[in-house]
């Protein structure tokens, strides 16, 4: 009831759209980790002037000046690096410092997120609408992913007949695996490989215990790799904690990646997606 | 009584060495100002400025983002540090702050409250408003009107009492946090997170300045208490015998702290250290009576917390750290030392 | 001038403490109140000091009703000393005795006040200890200063006639037979100066080397009061002691066996 609220709230401003070109892409400040993915990948990296530390893909990244972390940005430290556009996601924060950057006249652009192959593909299109890039070898690359893209939602929808149980775990909490609920990229993610999410009875991520993990017997279970990071390898994952009990470790079905691969939603998310799709056909 | 005879008598209980070290105070406050003002990420050559030759973004990052900010931090610092210090006499406790009745939970709790549950009937846009301070100060009120309950009418039962039912309150206020946390969405989640780390980023002039106004005049009205809390040093009921209203003395104090301390919380988040650490500084620099301490507690309060508020602007620029941390990297070791100090005299 | 006290009486959850006490204390007289533990004398003093709010009877200071007097007040017309609170942060001995300087917008402040401070802190032997910390003194050192700081609360003017009492709870306690000799002397010299004072001691000697008039009080009550030579009797002490007691009659002397 309360998201149709705010749908209706939000409804005219989506209809402006973020993504009018933008009248000045010369120095451009990013937000947002898929977002400077995919500004690599339109290679339009060099107008870059700083980052936020969720863009640590690729490795370049490293050489532009920080902003920090996405939500505790400093107006003024923005506002040094003479930003000519401001790119970032609705996780920008905090509100009041966002706030402050749009009332000085910066060119502010939150771009949407649909957690789907096609909102990344949305994603996209936004991006290089705004920094007003037309070149045909970057609509060619863009062809090339929807190539991806075709393929992944094919593999999909087989997928989804198959009716087979997904368990994204974000990190662990002590022993209990903080896990993707509804409404989270994870679940965005395990819908993209045409899984179903074991977890559907809660929103947002949340730690869970033993028996539910027990009882939601997921057949695949996929944990980011910072979640990893206090284990050697899935071997002493599983056998440590409360994973011990499900088939998916018994079977040898527990998988980690990149945690931005797969969650930022930016171009690398297709590529890990259709990675998992297939793994998960046969 | 005339002004010049209520001069005359702060005069005589301040020591002519104190109103020294509040004048350096007073001027160290001044400098450390000017220096957050014209030292940040944003680089600008303030004589341009001034002689307005710079451009127009220049003079909006001086005057409606650093110096809202500078002075913000100014006013929370002193909050902080005036209320550690009448609380630290409230409760002749060394170790009292404003965190230890259960006040900045409150406050906390109140503002979270607002921020997860209130979200749902207006977005993005109560953090620009009074709605989050005004929650803030209501959680801070709720707080003492509690604590009021318990020791009937801040009545003769002694601190020790008051301290535990504070110590309760906090904890029950660190629950209600935790749930509120657990319950919220990832948006919400992105208010109430930055916010417990404290930071004063993002505040500009239509936020602070009732925050800064009610500020002043409720240390205005607490600063005359001073000689009474003096007085309160020889016990409760030597101190009533001397003819200090003692139950009125407790309620002052105790409702300043949850003014001052619950506006400073909703518009920055928790710092903490400052109000338990700056009033032993100010008595190791010059002595403990409180017409010294008071003002003294307030303006090193100031001076520290814009400090602090320089240093998380500038170490790793231009991103920004949480001041709260910078207050505890520094605040634990001297509050360590501190103890030490104690112990061994 | 005088305090009045009428039928009081006052208990706590249904036990007695002080009952039905009826007594006098005059400007320029010592009355000291003797008696076992637990017969009501701190309670007493509390209840006259203004402590408690709720007690039967009443008592009257200077023909006004102590519950018609304001807090404030009540500071100007008498002085309290009792078991004292550990001080916790370092305040010097003359802020200490500072503190019973009482707000009454005097005027020709600073002149009178120095003089008043230096003049006190000799009478009571602590005039050395002025600059010092008072966390650092001895017990008896301390209960000196404390004592400094009831004589500046009732200090005036030269040439003053307002009437002013002192309560003074074992103020003996703690002190050396030097400086209990010197502080009931000055006791007695500020009673000399028109100082009407009520002293609880447990010294019956010193009791009644000193007093003007002695009460004695057992369980609550009020048992005898009159002059000490008139109420200390062999009799009455004995019994009310437990403690089989003869008194000598010179010099005046009480012996305990």
């Amino acid at each position: 009831m309360r998201k149709i609220y705010i749908f209706f709230l939000l409804l005219p401003f989506s209809i402006w759209s973020a993504c009018d070109k933008s009248n000045d892409p010369s120095r451009v400040v990013i937000a947002g980790g898929s977002i400077t993915e995919i500004v690599y990948f339109l290679e339009y990296e060099d107008k870059l002037v700083g980052i936020d530390v969720t863009s640590n893909f690729p490795e370049e990244t490293s050489e532009i000046p920080s902003i920090g972390y996405v939500r505790a940005l400093s107006t003024e430290g923005i506002l040094s690096l003479k930003p000519s556009l401001i790119l970032g996601e609705e996780d920008m924060g905090p509100p009041l410092v966002i706030n402050q950057l749009k009332l000085t006249g910066m060119d502010l652009k939150i771009i949407n997120e649909d957690r789907s192959a096609q909102g990344i593909l949305e994603k996209i299109e936004c991006v290089s609408k705004i920094l007003g890039i037309t070149t045909q070898e970057r609509l060619n690359k863009i062809k090339n992913l929807t190539r991806d893209i075709n393929l992944l939602q094919s593999i999909a929808k087989k997928n989804e007949d198959k009716d087979i149980r997904i368990m994204l775990i974000l990190n662990m909490q002590g022993t209990s695996p903080i896990v993707a609920g509804q409404n989270t990229s994870g679940d965005g993610f395990i819908k993209m490989v045409g899984g179903k999410n074991v977890a559907s009875n809660f929103e947002g991520w949340k730690p869970i215990s033993s028996e539910s993990i027990i009882a939601y017997d997921p057949h695949f279970i996929i944990i980011t790799e910072r979640g990893m990071s206090s284990f050697s390898d899935i071997e002493s994952l599983s056998n440590t904690t409360a994973l011990k009990f499900t088939n998916a470790a018994q079977l040898g079905k527990i998988y980690s990646e990149d945690g931005m691969a797969m969650l930022g939603f930016g171009v690398r998310t297709i590529k890990t997606a259709l990675n998992f799709a297939e793994i998960f056909s046969k | 009584m005339s002004f010049f005879s209520l001069e005359q008598k702060w005069f005589k209980f301040v020591k002519s060495s104190q109103i020294k070290l509040l004048t350096f105070f007073l001027i160290a406050l001044i400098s450390i100002f000017f220096l957050s003002v014209t030292l940040g990420s944003f680089d600008f050559n303030l004589r341009d400025l001034l002689s307005r030759k710079s451009d127009s973004l220049d003079s909006i990052v001086l005057f409606e983002i650093r110096i809202p900010r500078v002075l913000l931090a100014a006013f929370v610092g002193a909050s902080l540090g005036i209320s550690g210090a009448s609380l630290q006499g409230l409760f002749r406790n060394p170790l009292a702050d404003p965190g230890l009745i259960g006040v900045s939970a409150g406050a906390a709790l109140g503002a979270s409250f607002v921020i997860v549950v209130g979200s749902s009937f207006f977005p993005e846009f109560i953090f620009g408003t009074f709605i989050l301070p005004f929650s803030a100060i209501i959680g801070a009120s709720f707080v003492i009107s509690l604590l009021y309950i318990f020791t009937q009418g801040f009545g003769y039962q002694g601190i020790t009492y008051m301290l535990l039912v504070g110590i309760a309150v906090n904890a029950f206020a660190s629950v209600g946090i935790g749930i509120l946390t657990y319950i919220s969405t990832d948006s919400e989640l992105r208010g109430l997170t930055f916010w417990t780390m404290g930071s004063f980023g993002g505040s500009s002039w239509q936020l602070i300045m009732p925050a800064l106004i009610i500020i002043s005049l409720t240390v205005l009205w607490l600063i005359p208490s001073s000689r009474k809390l003096d007085l309160l040093q020889l016990g409760e009921p030597e101190a009533y015998r001397l003819g200090v209203d003692v139950r009125r003395l407790k309620f002052k104090v105790i409702i300043s702290s949850a003014v001052i301390v619950g506006l400073s919380v909703s518009l920055s988040g928790m710092i903490g250290f400052v109000g338990l650490v700056v009033p032993h500084l100010v008595r190791l620099l010059g002595g403990v009576n409180h017409n010294y301490l008071l003002p003294g507690s307030a303006l090193l309060g100031a001076s520290l917390m814009m400090g602090a508020d320089l240093l998380s602007r500038i170490l790793i620029q231009p991103a920004e750290l949480p001041v709260g941390l910078i207050t505890s990297a520094i605040g634990a070791p001297f509050f360590l030392w501190l103890i030490f100090r104690i112990r061994k005299s | 001038m005088s305090i009045e006290v009428n039928n009081l009486s006052w208990e706590i959850e249904d036990k007695s403490i002080i009952s039905n006490i009826s007594l006098r204390i005059d400007e320029g007289e010592i009355l000291t109140v003797i008696g076992p533990n637990g017969a009501g004398k701190s309670s007493f003093m509390k209840l006259l000091s203004g402590d408690i709010e709720t007690y039967f009877g009443e008592i009257y200071f200077n023909g006004v009703l102590l519950n018609d007097i304001s807090i404030q007040e009540r500071s100007f017309i008498r002085s309290v000393m009792s078991q004292s609170q550990e001080i916790v942060y370092d305040y010097s001995v003359k802020e200490i005795i500072e503190m019973g300087w009482l707000n009454r917008g005097l005027s020709n402040y600073s002149k009178d006040f120095d003089e008043a401070i230096q003049k006190i802190a000799i009478e009571c032997s602590v005039e050395n200890h002025l600059e010092q910390r008072f966390n650092t003194l001895s017990g008896g050192e301390k209960r000196r200063v404390h004592f400094a700081r009831t004589l500046i609360q009732l200090w005036r003017p030269s040439g003053s006639l307002e009437p002013r009492y002192m309560f003074l709870d074992e103020p003996t306690a703690n002190l050396d037979i030097l400086h209990e000799q010197k502080m009931m002397k000055l006791i007695e010299k500020k009673k000399n100066e028109g100082i009407g004072v009520l002293l609880i001691l447990h010294d019956l000697n010193l009791a009644a080397k000193y007093s003007n008039r002695i009460a004695i009080f057992c369980n609550g009550e009020l048992v005898d009061i009159g002059k000490p030579k008139t109420v200390l009797t062999d009799k009455t002490l004995s019994s009310i002691y437990g403690l089989e007691m003869k008194i000598d009659k010179n010099p005046f002397r009480i012996n305990y066996y």
